[in-house]
């Protein structure tokens, strides 16, 4: 099920939000338990029991492992699950590309297996090995009760597309956690923003990449007008349901880490991975980057290190070369950052911000492509390559008709809204007005919000097939 | 005051949340969407099976936004909203100019084009022989007489043209283009007004060298508003076009077989004003084989139409040309097995097509 879906909006939400509200505290996470897996199996019935297999290997292999803590046999359940959650991955998700590739290498034909992707696999799988790395570490000790574990795993408001919540953030959440009417009233404000830019900033420029995908008129202009369109497009989209997410968790109580800090003000790349995906950076660095000894190695380990972790950021999106590439590419400009390139770059003030969103335009091209082939056409589009005109009417009629959603989405990637809400909000005359202005803000969005999906079909979360 | 406005933020959410829910719950479920001239979907059928391949959640997501409340104002929300808040040149392929509803048909698919005048060359190979002169004419798209066309995406209708008739030789080609303009549309719809067609009937009788039998046409207002099929599509609050429908001897006389009901009808079907689409009062909209006859030209030659929707008002004002008109739509009915129902010797045959139907000819059979 969608966040941004009828069934979802007006049938699901509702009356989980009366069930949960009605039943006592001890009960709640029962009902937010239940709530989810109804959630995860109306997307996919047949992948409850992965859901499921995951939910209850980690709620063992978490209590072995606390059981023989500081023996052997403690690592011996640490890597036990770890290897359980990263093959059921594997063959969900990777299987079908290493075979082809396996093929393409020996000239062999071994059959594809043709598994479609568990919904939020990569998100829950995540969150299990956290889990049960945290309680091998003695940072969290191991959950008990099976009800509040699977809430923790299964909770629908970050289940398919994030952010990563580590069970050491809402450990003692699970156990206790306030619900006030002002949080209820943030969290309703914050789902409301987050799909306003799901579907009225990141939808709307979606439909522009689709239709420059789909002509065969292609100009230059456009090329640019489809990679900005696209850049901000996974932005919104992600962001977007981030917030959602964040919104929901708040809702119902719970308080979730934020995942993005407007990531496109940033003055080099290595600030551009501080601010973007924030639960998914943070939890390569403290599960593979740190493990493997960090930046405390020689140079050489540490240059290692860096592309291992790119390149499983790459695949983790995707099991696609173009996903491994588009990893290497950081890889490559974090190392160059590291060494040389970032006091380049700092000095000149302005250039620092245009490097970083014209390498991150270029990452998200080769992002958004179905092979290199095209994502080195597409950028070669951008430079005029095969002699396309610089724009037609196709082009200046496109340019027109999204140019104010293009613009709110620029001015809506920076902190300017926040600041300009935040000075208004502490001026006393104005905050009296927000006061009613802002509820009704909040109602005038959800209806446009309704009125787009009733307009709409069906519209995934781009974030779904990670 | 944060709890003034939490309190609002709440309430108000939960209203609009709680109303529809309860709405979407106990209101009771359309059959048929009047606006959009579609079915309605209805609540899907629950068992083991549709749950496990999915198919129950499906139907029920098209359900819940079929059949959701206020679904219309909804939809005109969001088509407000795109046009005037967002700016953006069209919603949906649609937009609104000189106070009429538009569909942009862009770009121009010379291969539809092509693979048209195959299918036209095809009948003419198939069943037409020396006896027979053959006519080809394109309804330009309403679009064509925009009188504002900068920065708009518009089909390159010569181009259209000069691809159809280059696959057609054996046709005469009637140029209509010039004779219209945009207040010969409705305004809410893609078709034609046939109070304003005379003038184009007229030319094709002409070009056509038809036995016209002369008589005075009179227009007759029906005072019914008539929202287009544009109008549906868009969900704005336009005001309706006025059908109105016109009358001479020949038409007054006309005897209409439709083959599909294997019954006589009425030229115009009075009833129809009151159904889905009111324009299918005209010859009783998308039939794919019907005859009129002339009773006031009865020495005349036949004249066959390969046609659309937009022949159906413009067949009774040539009628008066001809002692029968039969009117084939290859949509329905497939070219290759036409020689059953219609004997094509000493007829005169006309391909009428608007340049929407040659521009997405995917559809004629």
């Amino acid at each position: 099920m969608l966040f941004s879906s009828i069934p979802f909006l007006f049938y699901f939400l509702p009356l989980v939000l009366i069930l949960y509200f009605i039943v006592p505290f001890r009960f709640k996470n029962a009902v937010f338990m239940l709530s989810s897996l109804f959630f995860y199996g109306w997307g996919e019935p047949k992948y409850l029991f992965f859901m499921l297999f995951s939910i209850t290997q980690g709620y063992v292999f978490g209590l072995l492992i606390e059981k023989y803590k500081n023996k052997k046999r403690s690592k011996v359940f640490l890597t036990a699950s770890i290897l359980v959650s990263l093959l059921l991955l594997a063959y969900c998700k990777y299987a079908d590309f290493f075979i082809e590739n396996f093929n393409l290498v020996t000239g062999l034909s071994v059959p594809l297996l043709k598994i479609a992707l568990p919904i939020g696999i990569s998100f829950y799988t995540f969150q299990i090995l956290s889990y049960a790395v945290d309680v091998y570490r003695g940072d969290v000790p191991a959950q008990r009760n099976y009800i509040n574990l699977a809430a923790y795993i299964a909770m629908f408001p970050q289940l398919i597309a994030g952010p990563i919540v580590r069970y050491s953030d809402v450990a003692a959440q699970l156990e206790k956690r306030d619900i006030t009417l002002v949080k209820i009233s943030d969290g309703v404000k914050r789902f409301v923003v987050g799909l306003s830019k799901k579907i009225l900033i990141a939808n709307v420029l979606g439909e522009l990449v689709s239709i420059f995908k789909a002509t065969d008129n292609k100009t230059v202009l456009f090329y640019w007008m489809y990679a900005v369109a696209y850049m901000l497009h996974v932005y919104f989209d992600f962001s977007g349901y981030s917030d959602m997410a964040i919104g929901l968790g708040k809702i119902f109580g719970f308080d979730f880490l934020e995942n993005f800090n407007y990531p496109y003000i940033s003055a080099s790349i290595t600030e551009f991975w501080r601010r973007w995906h924030m639960s998914l950076g943070s939890w390569f660095r403290d599960y593979l980057y740190i493990p493997l000894g960090g930046n405390r190695v020689s140079k050489l380990r540490w240059f290692f290190n860096i592309f291992v972790v790119w390149m499983a950021t790459g695949l983790w999106h995707g099991a696609a070369w173009n996903f491994v590439v588009w990893g290497l590419f950081f890889a490559v400009l974090l190392i160059a950052e590291k060494t040389f390139l970032l006091k380049i770059v700092s000095k000149i003030k302005g250039i620092n911000h245009i490097y970083v969103l014209f390498l991150v335009m270029i990452s998200f091209v080769i992002f958004d492509s179905t092979s290199l082939k095209e994502g080195f056409s597409s950028i070669g589009g951008l430079f005029g390559a095969g002699g396309i005109p610089l724009y037609n009417t196709e082009t200046l009629y496109y340019l027109a008709s999204f140019a104010v959603v293009l613009i709110l989405g620029v001015i809506g990637s920076t902190p300017l809204p926040k600041k300009v809400y935040s000075c208004l909000n502490g001026k006393n005359a104005v905050s009296v007005i927000l006061d009613v202005v802002e509820p009704i803000a909040v109602l005038v969005l959800l209806a446009i919000c309704t009125a787009y999906l009733i307009d709409g079909s069906f519209n995934p979360f781009l974030y779904f097939r990670f | 005051m944060k709890k003034l406005r939490s309190s609002l933020i709440v309430i108000l959410a939960s209203i609009l949340v709680f109303g529809f829910a309860l709405g979407s719950l106990i209101l009771p479920d359309k059959d048929v969407s009047d606006t959009e001239r579609r079915p309605l979907k209805q609540f899907p059928k629950v068992s083991m099976q549709t749950v496990k391949d999915r198919t129950f959640m499906t139907d029920f997501e098209s359900y819940s936004l079929d059949q959701f409340p206020l679904r219309d104002k909804f939809r005109g929300l969001k088509s407000f909203t795109a046009l005037n808040v967002f700016g953006q040149k069209d919603t949906n392929d649609l937009f609104v100019s000189e106070n009429h509803i538009f569909k942009i048909d862009y770009p121009i698919s010379t291969d539809s084009a092509l693979r048209a005048a195959n299918i036209f060359s095809d009948i003419n190979n198939r069943y037409l022989n020396d006896s027979n002169n053959v006519y080809l004419s394109i309804i330009p798209d309403k679009n064509y007489y925009l009188a504002d066309k900068k920065g708009k995406l518009l089909l390159d209708y010569e181009l259209l043209i000069k691809t159809l008739k280059e696959g057609c030789k054996f046709a005469d080609y009637i140029d209509i283009s010039d004779l219209l303009t945009l207040d010969d549309f409705y305004r809410t719809d893609s078709h034609w007004k046939q109070e304003n067609i005379g003038k184009v009937a007229d030319k094709l009788l002409e070009s056509m060298n038809a036995q016209i039998v002369d008589s005075e046409r009179v227009i007759v207002d029906t005072n019914k508003d008539f929202y287009g099929v544009y109008h549906g599509q868009l969900g704005l609050d336009l005001p309706p076009d006025n059908i109105k429908y016109v009358l001479d001897d020949s038409i007054f006389d006309a005897v209409v077989y439709n083959y599909e009901s294997q019954k006589y009808e009425d030229v115009y079907d009075l009833e129809k004003l009151n159904g889905v689409d009111p324009y299918e009062m005209y010859l009783s909209g998308p039939v794919s084989l019907l005859t009129i006859e002339n009773k006031t030209n009865v020495g005349a030659k036949e004249l066959v139409v390969f046609r659309d929707s937009f022949t159906s008002s413009m067949a009774p004002l040539i009628l008066k040309g001809y002692s029968k008109i039969t009117l084939i739509d290859i949509r329905y009915l497939s070219s290759k097995t036409l020689d059953n129902y219609i004997d094509f010797e000493d007829k005169d045959v006309l391909f009428l097509y608007s340049s929407s139907v040659i521009n997405n000819s995917e559809t004629l059979k």
